[in-house]
């Protein structure tokens, strides 16, 4: 897997370097800022950006503007955005543009190292990787069809937010599969979603409980 | 009597009391110019000083309860140490010869007003009942108040007549006497006319907003260090040590050693660091909420309204541009308050309302819950409080037993 690094601060990126050579990936090029990042990406068309939000010259959202960005550019691009802290400004930005290969993660999130190659792997294949995190703050959020799911339901969901499929959804809740199923069912039916061929009934969930 | 005149009599009591310190330290005075003479009375003035501003203040505090504003005019403190700073000091504020002209006229017209004023009652009282006891009493006691031997009954009844007179007049004219009296001090004990204290308040306000801004700018700095210094610097920790358990983890499985001690040790490493990561996060966030510089105000209270575990609903108005630091003492005040009344109200509803009224920001925040609401229960209201009155603001909390409670909080913001 090929990827590209956009954080500013060397010692970390250094790190990430590491890391990800350590395992087996391929980093074709590690930028210090924004512009650096965008010449990169067109440069070696990675498979996956790995970008830092707070980067210069005013180190607020430089870093999902340059996803955001990147992705309007090479719309095959997975991006996994690392945050120094939860804003669900940023999240909801950076899912704004669709939700195939995106994943927003607390930094320290890479240390756990399996946890983050997870994530890695997940935002390539296409998927969405949410760190509990920032679903754990959505969940504080009280609305109206929210507040009709149990809270069984809402675990449930809150996982398929954080982006993982049915089976891994049952390991970490500890049930079967048609448990899960059935969960899936009765939040489709409680968030008034039916069964069309237009939409993707789980991601518009996802969408319904992060817009909420 | 009317009412007006007991008041003007208490009015000149009360100016007795102040015009007899003022006639003690006029007294002293006197004795340390006399002083001054030989030298030694030098050292005596800044005390004098002292004491002299003491009861003037003493006079100031009177007449404005009696509704006569008069404020303190003095342009510094008398906090100078030294002789010669203390008399700088005092020479150059015009209130202090303004203060020694009044102690002057207050001691001497003053007393003499508020001994007329309350020794008058008490002689025409017993003048006029004269004519009840005047035989009861030894022919060397058959005197009138001022002294005039009276010998005959018609004598007698005279003397009655003419106290009823007198009576009658100090009442009409006692409130009269206590404008008089109180004269001196409304027009020497106010600030001199050629100061303008509306500049020093403007110039006040001025350094006030600046402070603001430098503490603003200063916040933002140690939000910026914190994130992008030290906090990479702990997550590059994080991440270098896991590559180190990595590679620890493959040494291990091709060299068939064990390797438990290192890794153990590294293990410990990540976790500390990463807790450092954590506290660090929540100690950005007590200091300066990121949500407040992303979205501003409005955008993070109805955040922390949204988040609220009792049902919230957020009134606030275009509250325009705001000092960041006032910004967020409202929003601490807000997540504070909110806190405690979904751990200590029960309450099923909560209403945040946010107003800015010119110069001042308005927070209140009530809810419908048990009420019985103290500052002294640990929770957190004393730290609203000092947060709060560190911007100069005000904070009210009505919490009657069985509810509701409100806490009603005010900013002053600049305009």
């Amino acid at each position: 897997m090929r990827i590209v690094i956009a954080e500013d601060d060397a010692l970390l990126r250094r790190g990430l370097v590491l890391l990800l050579t350590g395992e087996g990936f391929e980093v074709v090029a590690a930028a210090s800022e924004p512009d650096g990042f965008l010449a990169a990406v067109a440069e070696h068309r990675p498979d996956v950006a790995v970008v830092d939000v707070r980067m210069p010259p005013t180190h607020t959202d430089e870093g999902i503007r340059a996803a955001v960005e990147a992705r309007r550019l090479h719309p095959d691009l997975a991006v996994l955005v690392l945050s120094a802290y939860v804003e669900q400004a940023f999240a909801t930005n950076l899912l704004a543009e669709g939700t195939r290969g995106v994943g927003y993660l607390l930094k320290e999130r890479v240390g756990k190292v399996e946890e983050f190659l997870d994530a890695l792997h997940r935002v390539a294949e296409g998927g969405t990787a949410m760190d509990p995190e920032v679903i754990a703050q959505l969940f504080t959020r009280r609305h109206a069809p929210m507040e009709r799911l149990t809270a069984r339901e809402r675990e449930v969901l809150a996982l398929m937010a954080e982006g993982l499929g049915n089976t891994a959804i049952a390991q970490r809740l500890v049930v079967t599969d048609g448990g899960v199923q059935k969960h899936i069912r009765s939040i489709f039916a409680k968030l008034d979603l039916a069964p069309t061929d237009q939409v993707d009934r789980r991601v518009a969930a996802v969408l319904h409980y992060l817009e909420s | 009597m009317s009412r007006d005149a007991f008041e003007a009599l208490e009015r000149l009591a009360g100016g007795l009391g102040t015009a007899i310190l003022a006639f003690m330290v006029l007294t002293f005075w006197i004795m340390v110019s006399a002083a001054c003479l030989v030298g030694v009375g030098l050292l005596m003035i800044p005390p004098m000083l002292a004491l002299t501003r003491a009861v003037a203040e003493r006079e100031r505090g009177r007449l404005n309860r009696w509704g006569l504003e008069v404020v303190t005019p003095y342009l510094q403190q008398d906090t100078a140490s030294g002789w010669t700073a203390r008399m700088r000091t005092a020479r150059r504020d015009p209130a202090t010869f303004r203060d020694l002209r009044w102690v002057a006229t207050h001691g001497t017209l003053g007393l003499v007003l508020g001994v007329i004023a309350v020794l008058m009652p008490t002689m025409t009282l017993r003048d006029a009942t004269f004519p009840f006891w005047w035989g009861l009493v030894p022919r060397e006691n058959q005197v009138t108040s001022f002294d005039l031997p009276i010998t005959t009954f018609p004598a007698v009844l005279v003397a009655a007549l003419v106290a009823v007179v007198v009576q009658v007049i100090a009442v009409m004219l006692a409130p009269r006497m206590a404008r008089l009296q109180a004269l001196p001090g409304v027009r020497l004990l106010r600030p001199h006319p050629s100061i303008d204290l509306s500049r020093q308040v403007a110039r006040l306000t001025a350094t006030r907003a600046g402070a603001l801004q430098a503490h603003a700018a200063e916040l933002r700095r140690i939000e910026r260090a914190l994130h992008d210094g030290a906090q990479n610097r702990l997550v590059a920790v994080v991440v270098t040590v896991a590559v180190a358990k990595r590679a620890l983890a493959r040494e291990a499985a091709a060299s068939g050693l064990a390797l438990d001690g290192p890794r153990a040790a590294l293990d410990e490493a990540q976790s500390a660091a990463e807790q450092a990561v954590t506290e660090l996060r929540g100690v950005v966030r007590s200091i300066l909420p990121p949500i407040l510089e992303d979205r501003g105000l409005s955008g993070a209270l109805s955040a922390l309204a949204a988040g609220s575990a009792v049902p919230c609903a957020l009134t606030a108005d275009d509250l325009g541009q705001l000092p960041l630091s006032v910004e967020t003492t409202a929003y601490f005040v807000v997540a504070e308050a909110l806190t405690n009344v979904a751990k200590h109200s029960g309450a099923r509803k909560a209403l945040v309302e946010v107003r800015r009224d010119g110069g001042l920001l308005r927070v209140v925040v009530s809810d419908d819950g048990k009420g019985g609401a103290a500052e002294a229960g640990g929770t957190g209201l004393g730290g609203i409080r000092r947060r709060v009155e560190a911007h100069d603001g005000t904070i009210t909390l009505t919490s009657l037993r069985g509810g509701p409670t409100t806490i009603e909080v005010e900013l002053p913001c600049g305009s």
